[in-house]
């Protein structure tokens, strides 16, 4: 049982919705917009509670879990979602509902990107990103049916710290010269080290089991310095999730991240070697914090030929990623053409050279 | 990805540079690759070559080389020759200063000499310690020989295109007939092969922008600006390792 929370229209009673231009709630129906503080974050005296009991014993044990059912405010429609959604909307009158026990006590986001871009927005930049990309099935661009798109407060976790390091490293100068009678090539083997300290601010990592991990990092990242600390007005018109992998069990992924930068940080004050390797990291992490935030993220997916593709725009920047089926025949055309051609541009080179 | 496309950027370059070295030679009868002669001595003894063309029609070519190309010397020497001159009567001695070794390709009629008579020119080079003088001698010796042997025999008749069928069947140094100019067949896979791999590379790295989901390697763009702080640092030598290669022996004749 969870009680949800519905944005009404104080002036017609219409569910509200979040405007990413004006960054203001606004009703649909009578175009009155509201600052988001002048909504209550709570309207109790709406809010209803209902009971809903299994009248047999049709579920078997567990197969209920992970499920919850809601009833909407506007139209007493039974809504059913999964465990982890935070907000979504009424499949009978359509009226968007937060679940607000989702986001209560220490469930409730710190921060949130409020939407910058709408819907169709995220509609041109699918049509932009298909549109650019060679070598696309011309079926697909054709055929592909944009079956869904959906606006998603994704929670992601964000790690600050600060660190102190120490990395080694197998370096190598080569030197070469000549005589008369020889060649000299002379390798100088060093065994580099180095320590120092790295800050890191924010390092978002997908805390949804939803949301594929590569998807989500492939759209950051993320100006956090635009977010807002958490309202669930923000969430009206927009799907959300509370998260459903926790923060203890995002921070490996958030030190792989952290250890690969000092690797990376600390190569490149190696100077003066032909080649350098490597050897190993250790890192302490000092100072160590994390909060919960929601990210906008418009997911869109498409279907052709049987498959599913799903594509991501941050909803803050505009960036847009997904993955787009490749004509393999039209790849070994343009590259059997494409041969040829150099081919025989190097061909008419030996003449020309011949000639010289 | 990238490290493909550098290496076939490469290799194409290699090719190309073979090619080139070859060619360098180009309507020259002497052809010095490995740099040897002076600018001077070079445009006497070319001179000298040409005029013995002029005169009696047979081309006279000497190279001094110290790279066959991954050919062996006969076809290296064939190859020279074929690639420098649409004259079918001829003669060339290729010198691999790498090796050391001589290699003799013979064409048209220019069979008509014998091998004592091409010992004595490789005789004439090989018994005078300098390059230049060594060729200027292996040309007077070859002058010589022509004048005497070659062209006592009957000119074939003007408009003959192939006076190959003439040259008497017993062929000293190499039957084969001579490829005329142009580029050779061989090239043309080659070519089409190099230009395969590298409209493959260049197709497929275009393709391969189709995929732009991926995981992020590091969180570079989360660091605190200003934070990396080195706090020690030590490059400590381990120790070095001397390779030692002999070069090719161009300086010595022999």
């Amino acid at each position: 049982m969870s009680a949800i929370l519905e944005q009404k229209c104080p002036c017609c009673g219409g569910a509200v919705e979040f405007d990413t231009g004006a960054q203001r709630l606004k009703c649909p129906y009578c175009d009155t917009e509201f600052d988001i503080t002048a909504m209550p974050e709570d309207n109790s005296n709406q809010v209803e509670q209902v009971s809903w009991n299994s009248q047999n014993s049709q579920w078997n044990a567990g197969e209920a879990d992970g499920m919850s059912v809601y009833a909407c405010n506007s139209c007493g429609g039974e809504i059913v979602a999964d465990a982890t959604t935070g907000a979504t909307s009424c499949p009978y009158c359509g009226n968007q509902v937060v679940m607000k026990g989702q986001f209560s006590g220490a469930l409730k986001p710190d921060v949130v990107i409020p939407f910058k871009l709408d819907k169709k927005a995220a509609k041109a930049a699918l049509k932009k990103h298909i549109s650019t990309k060679k070598f696309v099935p011309k079926a697909f661009l054709s055929d592909n049916r944009l079956e869904e798109i959906k606006g998603v407060y994704v929670p992601h976790w964000l790690f600050t710290c600060d660190t102190t390091a120490d990395a080694s490293y197998k370096a190598e100068k080569i030197r070469r010269w000549s005589d008369e009678n020889y060649n000299y090539t002379e390798t100088s083997y060093f065994d580099v080290y180095r320590s120092g300290n790295m800050g890191f601010d924010n390092i978002p990592v997908d805390g949804s089991t939803k949301m594929p991990d590569d998807l989500m990092e492939s759209v950051e990242p993320f100006d956090l310095s635009q977010a807002v600390d958490f309202n669930t007005a923000y969430l009206a018109g927009y799907l959300a999730d509370k998260y459903d992998v926790t923060a203890e069990e995002c921070m490996p992924r958030a030190n792989e991240r952290i250890r690969q930068s000092i690797d990376d940080a600390f190569k490149d004050t190696v100077k003066g070697y032909d080649s350098v390797q490597s050897q190993n990291v250790n890192m302490n992490v000092v100072n160590g914090m994390y909060k919960y935030a929601l990210y906008p993220v418009w997911l869109l997916n498409t279907s052709w030929n049987g498959n599913k593709y799903t594509f991501a725009m941050n909803g803050q920047t505009g960036k847009f990623v997904g993955n787009i089926p490749t004509d393999k025949k039209a790849v070994a055309i343009a590259s059997f053409l494409l041969g040829t051609g150099i081919g025989a541009l190097i061909y008419g080179l030996m003449w020309l050279i011949e000639l010289l | 990805m990238k490290k493909r496309i550098v290496a076939t950027v490469i290799t194409l370059f290699i090719c190309l540079s073979s090619f080139i070295s070859v060619s360098a030679y180009t309507d020259s009868h002497i052809l010095d690759a490995s740099d040897t002669l002076t600018n001077s001595e070079y445009d006497e003894l070319e001179s000298y070559a040409t005029y013995i063309e002029n005169t009696y029609g047979c081309c006279i070519m000497f190279c001094l080389t110290d790279d066959t190309d991954g050919m062996t010397g006969d076809d290296f020497a064939k190859e020279v020759y074929s690639s420098n001159t649409d004259n079918a009567d001829g003669i060339i001695i290729t010198h691999d200063l790498w090796n050391n070794s001589y290699h003799i390709y013979v064409s048209g009629n220019a069979k008509q000499i014998d091998d004592a008579d091409i010992d004595a020119m490789l005789d004439a080079y090989d018994s005078n310690e300098a390059y230049y003088g060594g060729i200027n001698d292996y040309l007077e010796k070859a002058e010589e020989i022509i004048a005497e042997t070659v062209y006592s025999y009957e000119e074939p008749a003007k408009g003959d295109e192939s006076p190959q069928d003439d040259v008497p069947s017993n062929d000293t140094y190499d039957g084969t007939t001579d490829e005329k100019g142009g580029v050779p067949l061989w090239r043309i896979p080659v070519a089409l092969g190099i230009g395969f791999i590298i409209g493959f590379l260049i197709v497929y790295g275009i393709a391969s922008k189709n995929k732009s989901v991926r995981m992020q390697k590091n969180a570079t763009v989360y660091t605190r600006p200003g934070s990396l702080v080195i706090t020690g640092s030590a490059d400590n030598f381990l120790y070095k390792n001397l390779e030692r290669r002999e070069k090719p022996k161009q300086t010595e004749k022999k």
